[in-house]
């Protein structure tokens, strides 16, 4: 509020001009972006939105591909493990399964949510939000999905998981021969492709999309 | 200037601008249908009761075993801190690392550093903001990996299922760790970043 002159104008701006950072609401007049720009607040630092192309074509070729990705990530082997003859194989699924018997419910339920069950809810949000913009059906449900993929964004930790899977084969290299299975080349490559979801997927062209401010903003 | 003082509402799930409408008390997003605040409500009560909550959990989480490896009839549970000084002794430095800093530096980190940020925001004190929004970003990034050694837990047990010979099983401080993680990363949720800036002086504000 160095300048009182130039705050009383920017109030008067109607909202469509102005532009608020999420993170430490300074008010801003709204700049105007090319393809591939983005905007970032002055004050925090904090992205206030990207401009990408053809967002919705690429998330969806995205969501699929993940979709596709997530059912052998998660059942086919990540490891095989062979002590004195015998073996077993650990996926995603039976670690859940087996804290579960072992009696540790609450812990397999976190395990499960994290691992499995938020990333899939996330990408079955995206899915639905972007097949909402792209048939114009359905855009109010669009809003209500998007908004609960928000709240769980943070919840799904794929990644961790893989560095999980790290940890646990060095604590088990000197004990047994371990092989790496299939499962770990698809977790591996659902995980990426969800990164390159998070960055293609720009919110905001997602709202002003199935808002219908913007018909074109997902182009 | 900031947008509560042109009465202008951030819708906190999709950025809409929304103006503030002086009789209602529960406002919505005009275009996502959320309910839009000012300030998050109660954002620091809530924020140090998730805080405390975890800082008493904190204790068992370090103290209690979180898994026992039963090999030839022999068990031998394991705490957090022993898992790391494990693979200190198996040689294994870099992955110790790892896990020293997401299993015990980042739940500290988080537990003081949440303190402090909202300790400073109530004192006005001793943080500058900009010191604070990154703290802010680094506690909300680093949360989640610390839920590495629940993850390991997981794929220990169902991996080393041999019987008698060796199996692994999950143990109570499992369940006070794993809530310790959970805890902060909602105190994390809960907190508010737009009170970092509120009380601070405008010297670093940019119009």
């Amino acid at each position: 509020m160095s300048d009182p002159v130039d705050a009383a104008r920017l109030s008067e701006l109607p909202l469509d001009d102005l532009v608020a950072c999420h993170e430490c609401d300074l008010l801003m007049r709204k700049p105007e972006l090319a393809h591939g720009e983005k905007a970032l607040c002055p004050r925090c630092g904090y992205e206030l939105y990207a401009h990408r192309h053809n967002v919705v074509q690429r998330s969806l070729a995205l969501v699929i591909a993940a979709l596709l990705l997530y059912v052998p990530a998660n059942f086919l082997p990540i490891m095989e493990l062979n002590l004195l003859g015998q073996s077993s194989k650990d996926t995603v699924w039976s670690g859940v399964v087996a804290l579960f018997d072992t009696g540790m419910q609450s812990v397999s339920v976190i395990v499960f949510l994290c691992s499995m069950g938020i990333p899939l809810l996330k990408l079955l949000c995206q899915l639905a939000v972007l097949l909402s913009i792209r048939f114009d059906i359905g855009r109010s449900y669009g809003l209500l999905l998007y908004r609960i993929y928000h709240h769980l964004r943070d919840w799904g930790m794929l990644e961790v998981y893989l560095m999980g899977v790290l940890v646990a084969f060095v604590k088990l290299a000197d004990m047994a021969a371990i092989s790496v299975g299939l499962g770990l080349v698809c977790f591996i490559s659902l995980l990426l492709v969800q990164v390159g979801l998070e960055v293609v997927m720009s919110p905001h062209q997602i709202w002003q999309a199935l808002s219908g401010e913007d018909a074109h903003a997902g182009d | 200037m900031r947008a509560i003082d042109a009465g202008i509402l951030i819708c906190a799930e999709c950025h809409e601008l929304n103006n503030q409408d002086a009789d209602s008390d529960e406002q919505v997003c005009t275009r996502c249908g959320a309910l839009v605040h000012a300030r998050r409500p109660n954002s620091l009560v809530r924020t140090w009761a998730l805080l405390i909550t975890a800082a008493i959990l904190y204790i068992p989480a370090n103290v209690l075993p979180i898994m026992t490896i039963n090999s030839l009839g022999k068990g031998a549970p394991s705490t957090i801190m022993s898992g790391v000084i494990d693979l200190v002794h198996y040689g294994m430095f870099p992955i110790a690392a790892v896990v020293f800093i997401a299993s015990i530096l980042v739940p500290t980190f988080k537990l003081v550093g949440i303190g402090l940020l909202l300790f400073s925001i109530q004192r006005r004190q001793p943080l500058s903001a900009r010191q604070r929004i990154w703290m802010y970003r680094f506690i909300e990034f680093i949360g989640r990996w610390s839920m590495l050694d629940i993850f390991v837990i997981a794929i220990l047990v169902a991996v080393v299922n041999f019987g008698r010979l060796a199996s692994i099983e999950a143990n109570l401080g499992a369940i006070a760790f794993a809530s310790v993680v959970i805890l902060t990363m909602l105190a994390a949720v809960s907190f508010d970043p737009r009170l970092i800036w509120d009380n601070t002086e405008s010297d670093d504000d940019h119009d």
